[in-house]
């Protein structure tokens, strides 16, 4: 057992290695231009300019702006952002923004999950019927169409029918739910329609039927063998779902005007703030592999097989 | 008589797919009385299954009971529409065993909680009291160290085990009838035995009534006190378990007895039923089985036939036994009487040929995950040209590794293969190779999956004319492919369909096709009938024998069932844990077989012979009866053409064994 | 099961009870089906009726929008210079109204959606393409699982943001550009999803059949496993235009998009979002097509996979 965990953490942070170095490398391949503002670049002249670029390191040969990156990073510092929020420091920014988009990125997963299960459920009780035709509308309008077009019209025309602000306000709560629905409809979506799929798998099993003619209600059978082993494959995901509740998602707080993480890391990508790109990267490489690393072994408690691959390793 | 617990009256099941219309059971009745074992035989899609499925209340959604009755305790159920209804009966008086207990179970729970929340469910049992029954139950049914099994999930049980546990939470609540769906076929012959014991000693210990489903004569021959034969979604004869082998009266069931490989003697071809079980989609008029009768009368293609008294427990659905097709029927025996009578070709005897494949100290090892198993251990065994050579195993005896490896389709560790004096298990080059996959050929186990699908029959049978260049022009592809098809039985305008538009027997003989097509000497034949319907067996079974005879061919046979085996083969090996533990000749083997393991493999397989199977005893073979610390074993020859793996002081007491 | 009552058949003529004659065609004919893998699929799939109407819908709109050029000379670019010409509600001549300059919205959204169709035809086509390559070479050879899954994992693990804003610097913001973009981010998990399937085909029966006849590779794969996964292809391209599109609107939305000077159903939905609270129908009738256009294909796309499935046919 132990062996299965150190091969999965050996996987992950090779893979959170690879990430960042091919990252830090292709950041390198941007124009040094990138740095300056046009007025700037017309300003100054050659000298200055490498005097400028000098001070902000980004002269130095890759290798030791890695070792220079890595250094800090072990010393716990995050350095500082470059161009976006010229001086400030990584710490201070991301401290600021990653409480709006925890928040947000919360309430929607407890509204989805307490929506998109029951509704999975429902519609595969009700396979081919209202409900699962309904559902599955709904889960066909809400993957197809393009996301920004759906919060936009749930922006312009639900605030106006509930009554509720357009934008964000952190001292006006009846401001943040607009935000939370429109966060939580492609959800809500992903957990009905897996989940649906996965129950219908599960009933076409041997061991339902088994489980059927031994007696039981349909009610017993959905709720101790059905739903607990169709929520296995969707339980891999919370994990990374709970992991990945920093990131904000860029079109939303965007509309809304949320001061979260969304947005900040195409910013800086197109501000050429290597060192904000870097850690951006790292923080959600990171995250993401930790997610699925975390999600393996959860797994592997719920589901008792998995021990036994190890076993005949 | 004893009472009646059971009675279903021409039970007619329709089911509705994609706005068709298909009758899956037309009619089918049968009586089932109290302590009594009922065997239900028939072949895929006779209906058999879904018949009884609906004393169960369990059709699949788009299925339902269009006419008839099913009579429990008087009420009539098939008339239950709610699931309450279908509760009070559903494990509580009726219990089902399903066929694969791989999947049977769950496999996140443990299976004592499996067995343990049928007893709370029906009888709203505490927890404590429902495990400590839970166990008693898991050592009713044979499970060592219960206390400790309680606690595992079911990955952790063999197949055999599993099924056990299946068996335990299905007679969880004393049900008066348990109904066993194939309950053996996913097993090895072995546990197989095991389990129809289990089954028989709890219907006598809970004096339950059983009904089993099953395909396989051998079986029925050993369970059953009562035979219904099921064909086309219709009983067509039944009676008692004697009366059906030994005077069977519709002409399906003579013919599938007769017919049985296992009762086949060798050089003698087998009786074949032509054709395939009818496709429930067309109306069916008359007998069902009269297309494929030879021996059919005019009026079993006019009018369905009714059921005639035998005796008082034995009726018929067939008009041979009308008063009027007495002289007929009588006539039909003759000619079958006589035929059966004829004597067996006199068989050469192909070890004098020259070897054609050598297989020397053969061993192949896996990885699995860090650790390395061998499949198969120093492997030995000639084959002579025109022999039919059968290598017999039970599920990881290495058996189909072997055949693999002389295939060149799997590595090999250590020993040698040669073929024709040629060593083969290196790199050969390309005009070796081409020669070689020429000259030997596969024919594989599951005829559903060795076609692909999506080419035409044609191809399929011309890929290797392509591959070894065997035509000038395209009038001479044409007339090999249908050469090829001709000699397997097939018409020729089936060159242009596609696979999946045919039967499984069909599908064999087009596998088989083509392997032949490009002329080999050597076929390795891997379970090439297990797949196949009962009656589709002998089939395939005479036309590789007669392409033997016809084309000079040598087979390698690799199957798990001794007794089909017997048949067809000049000499066995019978292989154990990828060890080889006995080879000799067909007729010796069974005569005088000597290793314990064979001797356990030999009893467990059922033979479709009533009076054998009653006396039988299961034997149980366990390795540990070897004590090889000291005394070594070693390959040892104790009659000429006879081999064990033993060690002196067993080969000592072989020895003896046959002097005696 | 009781006593049958066999009376009824006494008088029945004597010449039914002789032997009848054994017909070889009968014989085989019982086990025979009349089954065809691509017309069950055909037909189970144009069963639905929403499949019915979807692809009538495509169909129509597609035609449509590429015989537009050459049925009416509406011009997308042409701004006009007065200001009565602006932001005019949908009439006679300009049925989708204009927008802010004077542009005609119906002839804009026709050619936008020529471009949008264009650039997911091309990425589904790349993306798919590219994936059941290196999918059946990673499928084949099993060495290349170590090396491709440590790809799979960094190239999905680095936000598709950074291929997208840093292939922007090399290269001019353009179609070309964006279809880079995609398919360098798509094409590693299509690849994967390939890679599974062909896993699967690999080790059926008849792919060893073949190998034991020494088929050589290449017929391999065009006899046996192209064939088997022919549906699945479809069903991909299918699923990957509404995904593409999608991008498209996304990617103009943060501004990465293909220049706004381009008609693009993107470039069109987003500029009418800036007017939308004055001028609703500047987005309103770009919206509907592309929304038309996503929902159909992705209807197509599953309801074809449904299809395809051998379980779901007769």
């Amino acid at each position: 057992m132990r062996r299965y965990y150190l091969s999965k953490l050996c996987q992950a942070l090779v893979t959170i290695s690879l990430v960042v170095l091919v990252v830090f490398a292709l950041l390198r391949f941007m124009p040094t231009t990138g740095y300056f503002s046009k007025e700037e670049y017309r300003e100054m002249d050659e000298v200055a300019r490498n005097a400028y670029l000098r001070s902000l390191g980004v002269l130095d040969p890759t290798l030791v702006q890695l070792k220079n990156f890595l250094a800090k990073l072990f010393r716990g510092d995050l350095g500082r952002s470059m161009t976006l929020y010229p001086k400030s420091r990584i710490q201070d920014i991301l401290r600021d923004k990653i409480k709006y988009s925890v928040m947000f990125n919360a309430f929607s997963w407890v509204v989805s999950a307490v929506i998109g299960m029951p509704l999975g459920i429902a519609m595969a009780k009700n396979k081919g019927g209202f409900v699962d035709s309904a559902g599955t509308a709904y889960v066909v309008a809400v993957r197809s169409i393009p996301s920004i077009i759906i919060h936009f019209f749930v922006q312009v025309y639900l605030s106006k029918w509930l009554g509720l602000p357009m934008l964000f306000k952190m001292n006006q709560p009846a401001s943040w739910i607009l935000p939370t629905i429109s966060l939580s409809l492609g959800s809500i979506a992903g957990y009905a329609i897996w989940l649906r799929r996965y129950i219908v798998d599960e009933e076409n099993k041997d061991y339902i039927k088994f489980a059927r003619v031994k007696g039981f209600s349909q009610n017993y059978i959905m709720v101790r063998h059905v739903f607990r082993n169709a929520i296995v494959p969707i339980a891999i995901n919370f994990p990374s779902d709970l992991l990945m509740l920093i990131s904000g998602s860029l079109v939303i707080e965007g509309l809304y005007s949320i001061p979260g993480m969304g947005g900040i890391l195409i910013k800086s990508i197109q501000a050429m703030d290597n060192n904000l790109v870097q850690i951006l990267v790292l923080l959600f490489s990171t995250l993401s592999v930790f997610g699925v690393f975390l999600g393996d072994i959860f797994v592997s408690f719920v589901d008792p097989r998995i021990k036994l691959q190890d076993k005949e390793d | 008589m004893r009472e009646k617990v059971l009675q279903a009256d021409d039970v007619e099941i329709k089911f509705s797919l994609r706005g068709k219309i298909l009758t899956a059971v037309r009619g089918a009745s049968i009586d089932l009385y109290q302590g009594e074992t009922l065997a239900i035989v028939g072949e895929s899609g006779c209906g058999k299954s879904v018949f009884v499925k609906s004393f169960l209340g369990v059709l699949d959604k788009n299925g339902w009971v269009s006419r008839g009755r099913i009579l429990l305790d008087g009420v009539d159920i098939s008339k239950y529409k709610t699931e309450k209804e279908w509760l009070r009966i559903r494990g509580k008086k009726i219990a089902m065993v399903f066929q694969d207990p791989m999947t049977s179970l769950n496999p996140v729970k443990t299976v004592g909680e499996q067995i343990r929340e049928v007893i709370s469910w029906h009888f709203g049992t505490d927890k404590e009291s429902s495990r400590r029954e839970t166990i008693e139950l898991l050592r009713q049914v044979g499970i060592d160290n219960a206390e400790i099994r309680y606690k595992q999930y079911p990955h952790e049980f063999s197949g055999g085990m599993r099924q056990r546990v299946v068996i335990a939470s299905a007679i969880a609540c004393r049900p008066k009838i348990l109904i066993c769906d194939e309950p053996t076929t996913a097993l090895d012959v072995t546990v197989q035995a095991q389990i129809l014991d289990l089954i028989k000693r709890l219907q006598k210990d809970l004096d339950m009534s059983v009904i089993y489903i099953t395909h396989d004569l051998g079986v029925v021959a050993n369970v059953a006190d009562r035979v219904a034969v099921m064909y086309a979604g219709q009983i067509i004869e039944y009676g008692l378990s004697r009366e059906i082998f030994r005077n069977p009266q519709h002409p399906y069931t003579q013919a599938l007895l007769a017919s049985l490989p296992q009762l086949g003697v060798r050089g003698r071809e087998l009786e074949s039923i032509k054709g395939s079980p009818p496709n429930l989609y067309k109306e069916i008029k008359g007998d069902a089985f009269a297309p494929r009768n030879p021996y059919a009368m005019k009026i079993d293609y006019e009018l369905e036939p009714p059921f005639f008294k035998v005796t008082d427990t034995h009726y018929a659905k067939t008009w041979l036994l009308h008063e009027k097709a007495r002289a007929y029927a009588r006539e039909i025996s003759q000619q079958r009487a006589k035929r059966a009578g004829a004597p067996p070709e006199a068989l050469e005897d192909p070890t004098r040929n020259e070897v054609l494949v050598s297989v020397r100290n053969l061993t192949v090892n896996f990885k699995l995950g860090r650790r390395e198993f061998s499949a198969v251990k120093d492997v030995s065994f000639d084959i002579h040209r025109g022999e039919t050579f059968s290598l017999v195993g039970e599920s990881g005896s290495g058996k189909t590794t072997v055949g693999k490896a002389i295939m060149k389709i799997c590595h090999t560790s250590a020993g040698d293969i040669f073929y024709k004096g040629k060593k083969i298990n290196r790199r050969l080059s390309n005009r070796e190779l081409t020669e070689f996959r020429r000259q030997v050929q596969m024919i594989f186990q599951d005829p559903m999956a060795s076609l692909n699908e999506r080419a035409k029959v044609d191809y399929i049978i011309s890929e290797g004319l392509y591959n070894f260049k065997l035509f000038k022009n395209e009038e001479e592809r044409r007339r090999k492919v249908a050469e090829a098809m001709h000699s397997v039985g097939l018409l020729d305008e089936y060159a242009t369909r596609f696979p999946h538009e045919f039967s499984g027997g069909q599908r064999q003989r087009i596998g088989i096709a083509r392997s032949l097509v490009v002329e080999p000497e050597l076929i390795i034949a891997d379970e090439p009938i297990s797949a196949l319907d009962v009656s589709i067996r002998a089939q395939v079974l005479n036309l590789l024998n007669e392409l033997k005879k016809e084309k000079g061919l040598t087979y390698l046979f690799i199957a798990h069932d001794l007794s089909v085996v017997r048949y067809i083969s000049d000499r066995i090996a019978v292989m154990y844990k990828g060890r080889i533990v006995e080879l000799a000749g067909s007729d010796e083997l069974f005569a005088r077989p000597l290793h314990p393991y064979t001797r356990a493999l030999l009893q467990a397989v059922p033979v479709p012979d009533p009076d054998v199977e009653r006396e039988k005893q299961v034997i149980v073979y366990d390795p540990r009866l070897h004590d090889y610390s000291v005394d070594k074993p070693y390959w040892a020859e104790v009659a000429p053409g006879h081999y064990v793996w033993a060690n002196r002081q067993e080969v000592a007491n072989y020895k003896a064994l046959l002097d005696a | 099961m009781e006593s049958h009552d066999v009376a009824s058949y006494q008088d029945l003529p004597d010449d039914l009870f002789t032997r009848a004659e054994f017909r070889e065609e009968l014989v085989e004919d019982t086990g025979f089906s009349n089954y065809s893998y691509w017309q069950s699929t055909i037909r189970t799939f144009f069963k639905s009726t929403v499949v019915k109407v979807t692809v009538a819908l495509v169909l129509v709109l597609v035609t449509f929008t590429f015989a537009f050029p050459y049925i009416s000379n509406a011009d997308p670019y042409k701004v006009s210079l007065s200001s009565k010409e602006w932001n005019l509600p949908p009439s006679r001549e300009h049925p989708f109204g204009t927008d802010g300059v004077g542009r005609d919205i119906w002839a804009r959204v026709w050619y936008g959606t020529r471009t949008s169709f264009l650039l997911a035809l091309v990425v589904a086509v790349l993306e798919v393409g590219i994936g059941v390559i290196v999918g059946a070479v990673w499928g084949y050879y099993r060495k290349l699982d170590t090396l491709m899954f440590g790809i799979y994992n960094t190239i999905t693990n680095i936000p598709s943001t950074i291929y997208l804003v840093i292939i922007a610097y090399i290269m001019k913001p353009s179609i070309v550009t964006i279809i880079i973009a995609l398919v360098s981010s798509g094409w590693i998990s299509e690849a994967r999803w390939f890679r599974n399937k062909i896993l699967a085909l690999r080790e059926a029966d008849y792919n060893v059949a073949s190998t034991c006849l020494k088929t050589p590779v290449n017929r391999i794969v065009s006899r046996n496993i192209v064939p088997h996964i022919m549906s699945l292809i479809i069903m991909d391209a299918a699923l990957t235009i509404p995904s593409s599109i999608g991008s498209e609107v996304f990617l103009s939305f943060i501004g990465l998009g293909i220049p706004a000077e381009m008609v693009t159903l993107g470039n069109l939905v987003n500029q009418g979002r800036s007017a939308f609270l004055v001028y609703p129908f500047q987005m309103i009738f770009p919206t509907a097509i592309l929304c038309v256009i996503t929902v159909s294909f992705y209807i197509i796309g599953n309801k074809f996979a449904d299809a395809s499935d051998p379980r779901n046919h007769v």
